[in-house]
């Protein structure tokens, strides 16, 4: 699956979906020049309305993640690289999530980063 | 301005001198899928059954695609796939196969190929007798008969009532693929919001026969918020906020208030009211449709 979609999520579906496809270009699932879904084929497998799915992949564009060759669909930009900014991108998206949550639970940067670093130790352990 | 599907302006309608509908201004802009939501006897069907032509209304009117429904009633059915709240059989003894031949004699835009597809995946049996149908297969040969002709509009009325959850998604799924092959508007009435919210693109909450609000997908998620709040002793809610679950801590100094109206404008009011705005958090779909039924003015 390319796309899955969390209905706990509380962020608009497109932007879930454009978070979905740059994720799928880091990890190298898609790569530079490879199709996306049609439109029609992600709406039906999500079953969500097709203009959702159009306003993500133009937004994609209008950032230029993915290009439109006329008639034949959408496909991931040739200067798409596993780690171009793509990767910083999601990096700070998934960075602002957890600070908000962060800030929720009455947390500061520093113990934040902190946590970090020694849950990732623990794991290597 | 988008043009619109759909237009209703000051819609009123009662019934023994009950108001189904109480000067009701629908806006459905051409190609959005529009759920309206609202209790049992909100006017959902209502208006449904007036923009059909099946009612008519007390006053007002009400346009499909430029025509009015009132003055145009067999060129506007034709536009429109409709599937009533409750499934009447109407001729019980044909078989459902004898029934789509039937309905497709009347609709020159009807797709037998498409109906066959949908005949499949809705798993409908074409050799049983309508009036024996239950529930469930009853609204899916009435979804057939709706989606066959491929109507500019699409009328729903509780589409997923007696589907089983796999039939519900399947169902979700043939309307994602249907609005992606033939540029559709769809008006989906429900209380079961949840079953239909991935396609919503708009949302109109109806409140005992009133038009509570309308709104795009987007707008719904910026103006509906949860606010954290600390308040001051003997804090009074500024006049005209719209609030809804409303919860205050027994020491009355932290609060927990759903509000709708444009966040920056709420922060506002609630700040020179001299509560600290601790937080806003947006709301899932479902949850910020409901509280636009909810909804109280505080006095």
């Amino acid at each position: 699956m390319l796309v899955t979609l969390d209905n706990r999520d509380l962020r608009p579906l497109y932007l879930q979906i454009m978070d979905e496809i740059r994720r799928a270009i880091v990890v190298g699932k898609l790569k530079p020049e490879d199709p996306l879904p049609s439109v029609r084929d992600l709406a039906s497998e999500l079953a969500i309305n097709p203009r959702t799915v159009s306003q993500a992949y133009q937004e994609l564009e209008r950032e230029e993640v993915v290009y439109v060759k006329r008639g034949q669909g959408t496909f991931v930009s040739p200067t798409m690289k596993k780690n171009s900014r793509e990767r910083q991108n999601l990096a700070r998206a998934l960075a602002k999530r957890t600070l908000i949550e962060a800030r929720r639970s009455g947390l500061d940067l520093q113990e934040l980063i902190a946590s970090l670093k020694e849950a990732a130790a623990e794991e290597r352990q | 301005m988008t043009a619109l599907a759909v237009q209703t302006t000051n819609l009123s309608k009662s019934y023994d001198n009950q108001s189904a509908l109480d000067r009701v201004d629908l806006r459905v802009p051409e190609g959005s899928v529009y759920v309206m939501v609202g209790a049992n006897g909100a006017g959902k069907s209502t208006t449904f059954k007036i923009l059909m032509n099946l009612e008519r209304p007390d006053s007002g009117n009400a346009s499909v695609f430029g025509l009015d429904t009132g003055a145009n009633g067999p060129e506007v059915r034709a536009h429109i796939g409709y599937v009533p709240e409750h499934y009447d059989a109407g001729y019980r003894w044909m078989t459902s196969a004898r029934l789509l031949q039937h309905a497709e004699a009347f609709y020159p835009s009807w797709d037998s190929a498409y109906a066959d597809r949908l005949v499949k995946s809705l798993d409908i049996r074409m050799d049983r007798k309508t009036g024996g149908l239950s529930k469930g297969e009853g609204r899916r040969l009435q979804l057939v008969m709706a989606m066959s002709h491929r109507p500019p509009l699409l009328l729903l009325d509780e589409p997923t009532e007696g589907l089983d959850p796999v039939a519900r998604r399947q169902l979700l799924t043939l309307i994602a693929e249907h609005l992606a092959d033939s540029p559709t508007t769809i008006v989906i009435a429900t209380h079961h919001i949840h079953e239909v919210e991935s396609l919503a693109d708009h949302i109109a909450a109806l409140n005992g026969g009133r038009l509570v609000a309308q709104m795009s997908r987007d707008e719904l998620q910026k103006n509906v918020r949860r606010y954290e709040l600390e308040l001051p002793e003997n804090w009074k809610a500024p006049a005209g906020l719209v609030a809804t679950q409303t919860r205050t801590s027994p020491d009355g100094r932290d609060a927990q208030w759903t509000i709708i109206g444009d966040e920056r404008d709420v922060a506002e009011r609630l700040t020179s009211s001299g509560a600290n705005v601790r937080e806003a958090q947006p709301l899932a779909f479902e949850e910020a449709a409901l509280a636009l039924l909810s909804g109280e003015r505080a006095q």
